[in-house]
């Protein structure tokens, strides 16, 4: 091993037995034995790395990747079934936060027992036992028993024992999301000033920002296969990239089967099956599309794309004014954005007995699903027709901004 | 050796888990703690009223005769069932953090010895007031006794822990084998019952019979136990230890696949 490294992982393989059917005990074993079958399936198919003294790396992945079978390998719960793993000096894990905690004891032993869990001698904690109080924040709530505690009382409590360890090597499983955001940026620079110190530190998350900002290295996971590694900015905008990919390919074909499904009756064509309609019927939509700037039919945007919304309708009594409007929601209900033709140009528009009509938006939306409602409402509100969630659409972007919708920023400095 | 070591290192958690346990057991509690010793204290009186007179026994002062035999058989037999099903119940932290996997079912035998050694502050009252004395020389084999019956106990443990996480039945096997060993175990009994000497010899291959000989010869006779008694206990220890750990050594790696 390099002695300037901390951790080599060598070409590391692993299985886990999937059984159809388990049988664990005697009755199974003996009677059904033929049945015992099972599947190997491999997690890790041979991934190797090495960690620096003091670097800190970040393993990524989406769910299943392997990503926290690494980090338990790493931590020695489990071990390969093909390559080697060597490891120097003191691990510590953050993967399980409060182990054997006990509900009726006192913050103040349940310190000493987690503490003792990682491997701490009694003199250790003895030394180390005001810091894990202070840091913790618990102050006089320390000597009651923590059965008493708030669920956030008691991840701080577990937080700040598992990071007041002094370990050579620092194994982190997606945790950082504890307590509020003020404990989180004390976690944080707790762990940067860990780092500073020479431990090297390994992070499994899905929060990519927080290993861009205390990490090297970044390695991305697919399949139990390293795909791709280097700066976490650069593996990390490979790996978005590819996500959004595999997402819209899924959206399309998510649109695809939804399209297919039989409709209800009442509801015409052009309506997805989830769409609900209200209104007299004085005037009726006969057609419902969305269109790119070049009148294609289209059901995925980009955020900067411009979108046609064009409406066809019908209507039977003469003389009547309309005032068209359409609204979006976000797939989780959130009104993003309405208007109508009155409030943009101040006047209702006479009904044709069968009309078309064109609104052109500048898109602005962040990626997410979203759906859009369409009404014509009479000038003092009598709902002609009205149809909630007519048409479904999605938002890709190449951007990793974050919010409702985009807000064109521009940086300056000196 | 590097086990060893790596225990040594792990010394707290085993003493915390030890004090968790044994302070967790009569938590809330009005007597909390006092119930260590209420309760062996009034397991003495009923045997002494049951054996008196309801069941009046030949052997002089039979409630002792019991007592100093049975005692050292419960902490040997819960050792050894509860003890086989410890790594089961702490899966949660089996499956999440890495520590020698021995400390386990070290912490559980060690919470029981230190259990049956608290209630040696009633066995001891008791031995002299019943008037049999205490021989200072037999006390003082004791702790050889004691060690020889721990470190039974616990290959005994670290056996059926780690067979119990891939064969749950294991556990209501040796709810059965336990149930059958006391009688095979001169606890009920002396083992000057048996009068057939080749049957004895054959009973002595029972590695608890010489513990709980060596038990009542000191506690109940007042004599210091056979040399001979001692060192097959202590042997039969070390046997189990060392089998216990081989076993063990070999199924821990897959305990975190398994839980």
């Amino acid at each position: 091993m390099n002695p300037e490294n901390s951790i080599e992982v060598r070409n590391v393989k692993k299985k886990f037995k999937i059984f159809y059917d388990r049988g664990n005990d005697l009755k199974d074993r003996i009677l059904f034995r033929n049945r015992n079958h099972y599947e190997n399936r491999w997690v890790l198919n041979g991934i190797s790395f090495s960690v620096r003294k003091g670097e800190a790396i970040g393993l990524i992945g989406h769910n299943g990747c392997g990503k926290s079978t690494t980090l338990k390998l790493l931590t020695k719960i489990l071990y390969p079934d093909e390559g080697t793993i060597e490891m120097d000096g003191r691990v510590s894990s953050l993967i399980e936060l409060g182990a054997g905690f006990h509900p009726d004891m006192t913050g103040r032993e349940n310190i000493y027992t987690n503490a003792s869990i990682f491997g701490l001698t009694k003199k250790e904690i003895d030394a180390r036992i005001q810091e894990i109080i202070d840091f913790s924040e618990l102050e006089e709530f320390i000597d009651n028993p923590i059965r008493t505690y708030s669920s956030g009382m008691y991840m701080r409590l577990a937080f700040s024992v598992a990071i007041n360890v002094d370990a050579n090597i620092l194994l982190i499983d997606e945790i950082l999301a504890v307590g509020d955001a003020n404990f989180q940026r004390k976690c944080f620079d707790k762990l940067r000033e860990i780092k500073s110190h020479g431990t090297t530190i390994v992070i499994v998350s899905h929060a990519l920002e927080q290993i861009e900002q205390i990490c090297e290295t970044s390695y991305w996971i697919e399949d139990g296969l390293i795909k791709d590694h280097g700066t976490p900015k650069a593996v990390h905008d490979h790996y978005l990239k590819n996500m959004e990919e595999k997402r819209s390919q899924q959206l399309e074909k998510q649109h695809h089967q939804e399209n297919q499904k039989p409709q209800k009756e009442t509801l015409p064509d052009f309506c997805e099956a989830s769409a609900i309609r209200m209104g007299t019927g004085a005037v009726r939509f006969t057609n419902a599309l969305l269109c790119n700037a070049e009148n294609q039919k289209q059901f995925i945007f980009n955020t900067e794309d411009k979108l046609k919304i064009i409406l066809e309708y019908e209507s039977h009594q003469p003389g009547l004014k309309g005032n068209f409007g359409y609204g979006i929601f976000r797939e989780d209900g959130l009104h993003c954005y309405g208007t109508n033709i009155l409030i943009e140009t101040g006047e209702c528009i006479p009904i044709q007995e069968h009309g078309r009509l064109e609104i052109t938006v500048q898109n602005a939306l962040l990626p997410a699903k979203y759906f859009l409602d369409i009404a014509v409402h009479s000038h003092d509100g009598i709902i002609f027709d009205d149809i909630r969630q007519v048409l479904s659409f999605a938002v890709t972007s190449d951007h990793y901004d974050i919010g409702v919708c985009r807000l064109h920023s521009e940086f300056s400095w000196r | 050796m590097k086990l060893i070591q790596e225990l040594y290192a792990y010394r707290e958690m085993i003493f915390s888990l030890v004090r968790k346990d044994l302070r967790g057991r009569y938590k809330g509690s009005v007597l909390g703690f006092l119930w260590t010793f209420i309760n062996p204290l009034f397991q003495l009186i009923i045997y002494t009223i049951a054996f008196s007179f309801i069941l009046p026994s030949p052997i002089e002062k039979y409630y002792l005769h019991l007592f100093v035999a049975l005692i050292p058989w419960i902490f040997f037999s819960s050792s050894v069932q509860g003890g086989a099903n410890s790594i089961m119940a702490a899966k949660n932290l089996v499956s999440k953090i890495y520590f020698p996997r021995e400390v386990i079912p070290i912490s559980y035998v060690t919470g029981c010895f230190v259990n049956m050694l608290l209630t040696f502050i009633i066995i001891f009252p008791v031995v002299i007031f019943s008037g049999v004395g205490l021989n200072l020389k037999a006390v003082a084999c004791l702790p050889i006794v004691m060690l020889a019956e721990y470190i039974m106990a616990l290959g005994l443990a670290l056996l059926f822990s780690a067979v119990t996480v891939f064969f749950r039945d294991m556990e209501h096997i040796l709810n059965i084998i336990t149930m059958a060993w006391i009688y095979l175990t001169p606890v009920l009994y002396p083992i000057d019952m048996i009068a057939d000497e080749n049957i004895q010899k054959l009973f002595y291959l029972n590695p608890m019979t010489s513990v709980i000989v060596a038990y009542r010869d000191v506690l109940y006779y007042a004599r210091t136990p056979d040399f001979s008694t001692l060192v097959t206990a202590f042997l039969f220890g070390i046997a189990s230890l060392l089998f216990g750990e081989l076993i063990f050594s070999k199924l821990k790696k897959s305990f975190a696949e398994v839980l």
